[in-house]
């Protein structure tokens, strides 16, 4: 019974580690810390269920099309500009909440229905050490792990990757060696809307999405994020296993009501203790 | 030298940081193959017109011309397509990159071969970057990060490159060195390099010298009509 | 000089209200509404602008100040006075408690922790069912009871009036120019050998005092409480009345607050699309109008009277730069 808890916690944090993932590249790109992924993600993933009957694989292409596209404006005409006008961490805050409002609002006015799942293929069931869970929890959580290192192989050896990582440390030299910043933020963001649109539609398949979801989407994602230290991608992982573990036990123990209580109190504490997060984090503010 | 093409031209350049100005009606010109050197104290606002040719700061009034060519209004990524590159005074590396990957950066818009010459003349100049090629740049010592930066500068196969006071951070010995590396990059690649620099011995390999005070320009001489008593008087005061 | 003018005004205008008091209805209603979060959004300003700490838990003091007033009084039978104090207080401390734990974070992650106890204040609510009522909240008569709708309205309106007034005093005074200078060079304040710890927690005590006592009275006024009226959102919404309105002007929160709280009031027959109405405006005034709205309110002023009042007189002094 406490191993069942164990591996929930682990799809929970698999699951959970894509918009988390997503955080963590915005922020380690641009410095920006967006609050609107989550709201975008589930946004996108309504867009995914309306157009699911014309085939599961058109539905998500949709989705992430459109994922990528919201991404990639907010960034190139709000943001982007925004940062070059000097706009700080606070003011970053403020206006992604905003982003984030506007999209919640358009999800209630644009779709019929205030929440949906998504019927994805179950594939088949999977025993690991006397526990049985469906092969989607299974793929769900293999899916977040080969992101994360698809994203770090490619951030060390390709020249996209690396012009990445030169931004994001000493963005006035990437941009007078040539480097196009700011694609490279607008990228960055479309893929972080992207990761969090992926999230939503597991979230969507396993159990459901509703209007609202997409703040808890945010700031879970942001809060484990803020625990791996935050735009350090395998502190994300590490800390959304971690946390998905916490709350798995901690609603088995205590009953559901403590379950966000108990993630909530020790991430505080965590910063409290370290306030650079378990594994720190490259870029600080 | 007159009859040598003309590649920046600076003519009456006013810079200002909010209400106070840093540049008053400067003027600057660089031919192709020279080097120029700009000099003056502290605070004359040399880092100011640098980066403004570059880019990053806008002008209150003035032009800018490159090979000819108004740029006013071209940003940062514009002018590096033309040649220029910048090389700034501090936090001029990728500090979390290793040396080698700092090189490729500096190089990303050349051809992968280009790059990969370019590398290896970088290395030759400066041998200790080769021993430190799997180094990360931020954990270097001031002078290797120096001489880092001068390699960047040279992958990106600027025409012009702006450096903003190379010789900060080095031992005397190394400063004679840079100086002698930077002429003989000039002899080899015929590259127009501008550099700041507060270290008297740029007259020795600089065509032509700018004096900067307060943000204005007090002087420009080729080196050989140059007088050393107005250097001094630059520095020191009357 | 002119700042002085411009505190005057502001405190006359915050008490035209008074007006309203004979005039129990719905306007009333929603001006003493709108206060208690004024209250709320000037202590945003005071802390966040004027001293700088980056602190996100309105919300949290706020409800503090409330849940207290209305536990001790309506369950534990305290006297309502000592019930509002006591909240005032428990807010205080709780406020001062929190800066004195996170002197080890730094910027962004120090502004991050507060904003985390706020997203989980009310989830705390939703666990401590049986005393708080969680999302169903709990219903307080307190001074309803003994008092006229136009009275409490009247409190509320003085004591935002009060509060206000305090806090314009306080950044005249010394330690408040103490604090103007700490918000703009921490490093420089404590090189001149000022304490800035010690300043520091002092802000934070004022702030959740303030805010604590703004809770009790919001409970008092309103009547009920639940986790939903305290959520992420109110936190979020108080740090919007200072920045949009303006959060370098004295009277910036009025403006800001009218248009965070008022606006979603007039929108009700849209409430489909308040959401977007609401996010797109902010975004706008953000992008568009720098500083907030009352420096702008006050350029678009003197441009008028430029326009205005100058061309009549066919003035030819020079123009003066700004
Ligand atoms: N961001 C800024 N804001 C306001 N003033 C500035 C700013 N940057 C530079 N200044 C001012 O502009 C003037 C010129 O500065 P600049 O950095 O160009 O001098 P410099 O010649 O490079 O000096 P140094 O040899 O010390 O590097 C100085 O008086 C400086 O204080
Ligand atoms: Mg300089």
């Amino acid at each position: 019974m406490n191993l069942d808890a164990g591996i929930t916690g682990i799809i929970m944090g698999g699951v959970l580690s894509l918009p988390v993932l997503g955080i963590a590249v915005i922020y380690g790109m641009t410095g920006i810390t967006n609050f609107a992924i989550g709201t975008i993600g589930v946004f996108c993933a309504f867009m995914t269920w309306t157009f699911f009957s014309y085939g599961t694989v058109v539905g998500i292409l949709v989705g992430l099309a459109t994922s990528f596209v919201i991404g990639y404006v907010i960034q190139w005409f709000l943001l982007t500009p925004l940062s070059e006008k000097g706009g700080d961490s606070t003011l970053f805050f403020i206006v992604t909440i905003c982003i984030g409002l506007v999209f919640t609002g358009l999800t209630r006015v644009l779709f019929p229905r205030p929440n949906i799942s998504l019927l994805l293929p179950r594939m088949g069931t999977v025993r690991i050490l006397g526990v049985t869970t469906s092969g989607l929890k299974i793929f769900a959580f293999f899916f977040a792990l080969s992101v994360l290192f698809l994203i770090r192989l490619s951030e060390k050896h390709t020249n996209i990757g690396k012009s990445w990582r030169a931004t994001s440390q000493n963005l006035k030299l990437a941009k007078t060696v040539g480097i196009d910043t700011q694609h490279v933020f607008a990228w960055a963001s479309s893929i972080g809307c992207m990761l969090s649109f992926s999230g939503a539609v597991f979230w969507a398949a396993l159990y459901n999405v509703s209007l609202m979801s997409g703040w808890d989407l945010t700031f879970l994602g942001f809060i484990i994020a803020v625990v791996g230290g935050i735009g350090n991608i395998w502190g994300g992982m590490l800390s959304a296993l971690l946390m998905g573990m916490v709350m798995s036990y901690s609603g088995h123990i205590l009953g559901g009501m403590w379950q966000s209580v108990v993630l909530y109190f020790i991430v505080i504490l965590v910063l409290i203790i370290s306030p650079r997060g378990i594994l720190g984090s490259e870029r600080s503010l | 030298m007159n009859e040598k093409e003309l590649v920046l031209e600076v003519s009456e350049l006013t810079v200002n940081y909010g209400a106070t100005s840093a540049l008053k009606s400067v003027d600057l010109f660089a031919h192709k193959g020279e080097i120029v050197g700009l000099a003056g104290p502290n605070g004359a606002g040399k880092t100011t017109l640098l980066e403004t040719i570059a880019g990053f700061l806008r002008q209150k009034e003035g032009d800018i011309r490159l090979f000819g060519t108004q740029i006013n209004e071209f940003p940062v990524l514009k002018r590096r397509m033309m040649g220029v590159v910048l090389v700034p005074q501090e936090r001029n590396n990728f500090p979390y990159m290793t040396v080698s990957e700092n090189l490729d950066v500096g190089g990303i818009i050349n051809c992968k071969d280009v790059n990969k010459r370019l590398i290896e003349e970088v290395y030759q100049l400066f041998p200790v970057l080769h021993t430190r090629a799997n180094q990360l740049a931020g954990t270097m010592s001031g002078g290797e990060q120096r001489m880092l930066a001068i390699g960047i500068g040279l992958v990106s196969n600027a025409s012009i490159l702006l450096i903003d006071e190379p010789s900060t951070g080095l031992a005397p010995k190394m400063v004679t060195r840079l100086f002698e590396t930077l002429g003989s990059i000039k002899e080899l690649t015929g590259k127009t390099i501008v550099l700041s620099e507060q270290n008297i011995g740029v007259i020795d390999i600089a065509d032509r010298v700018f004096g900067i005070e307060a943000g204005e320009v007090r002087f420009c001489e080729k080196t050989e009509d140059l007088d050393r008593d107005i250097i001094r008087d630059l520095y020191l005061g009357k | 000089m002119n700042d002085h003018y411009k505190k005057l005004g502001t405190l006359l205008a915050l008490i035209l209200p008074f007006a309203l008091i004979g005039k129990v209805g719905y306007a009333q209603w929603v001006i003493g509404y709108v206060y208690l979060f004024l209250i709320q959004g000037y202590v945003a300003w005071f802390l966040f602008f004027r001293t700088n700490q980056p602190f996100f838990g309105y919300s949290v003091t706020m409800a503090l100040g409330a849940y207290s007033t209305a536990i001790l009084t309506g369950i534990y039978e305290w006297p309502l006075v000592l019930g509002i104090l006591a909240g005032g207080v428990i807010a205080s401390a709780v406020a001062m408690l929190l800066f004195l734990s996170t002197s080890r974070a730094r910027g962004f992650y120090l502004s991050m922790i507060s904003f985390l106890l706020a997203i989980m204040f009310p989830m705390l609510i939703d666990a401590l069912r049986p005393i708080t009522g969680g999302r169903n909240g709990i219903y307080f008569r307190g001074l309803r009871d003994m008092w006229s709708r136009g009275g409490l309205f009247a409190l509320i309106v003085g004591s935002t009036v009060l509060a206000v007034a305090f806090l314009f005093w306080l950044m005249s005074t010394k330690t408040g120019k103490t604090f103007t200078l700490i918000a703009e060079n921490d490093d420089l304040a404590q090189a001149v050998g000022i304490n800035t710890f010690k300043y520091k927690l002092l802000a934070y005590g004022i702030a959740g005092l303030i805010s604590g006592l703004g809770g009790a009275l919001y409970v008092n006024y309103i009547g009920f409480i639940s986790s939903i009226d305290v959520g992420v959102f109110t936190t979020t919404y108080i740090t919007f009345i200072p920045i949009v309105g303006g959060s370098q002007l004295c009277y910036g929160p009025i403006l800001g607050a009218l248009i965070v709280f008022l606006l979603p009031d007039l929108l009700v027959p849209m409430e489909r699309f308040m959401d977007i109405i609401f996010g797109g405006v902010f975004v706008a005034i953000i992008l568009l109008i720098p500083g907030g709205i009352a420096p702008g309110l006050e350029r678009l002023v003197k441009w008028a009277y430029k326009r205005l009042v100058r061309r009549r007189h066919d003035c030819i002094k020079p123009e003066t730069q700004l």
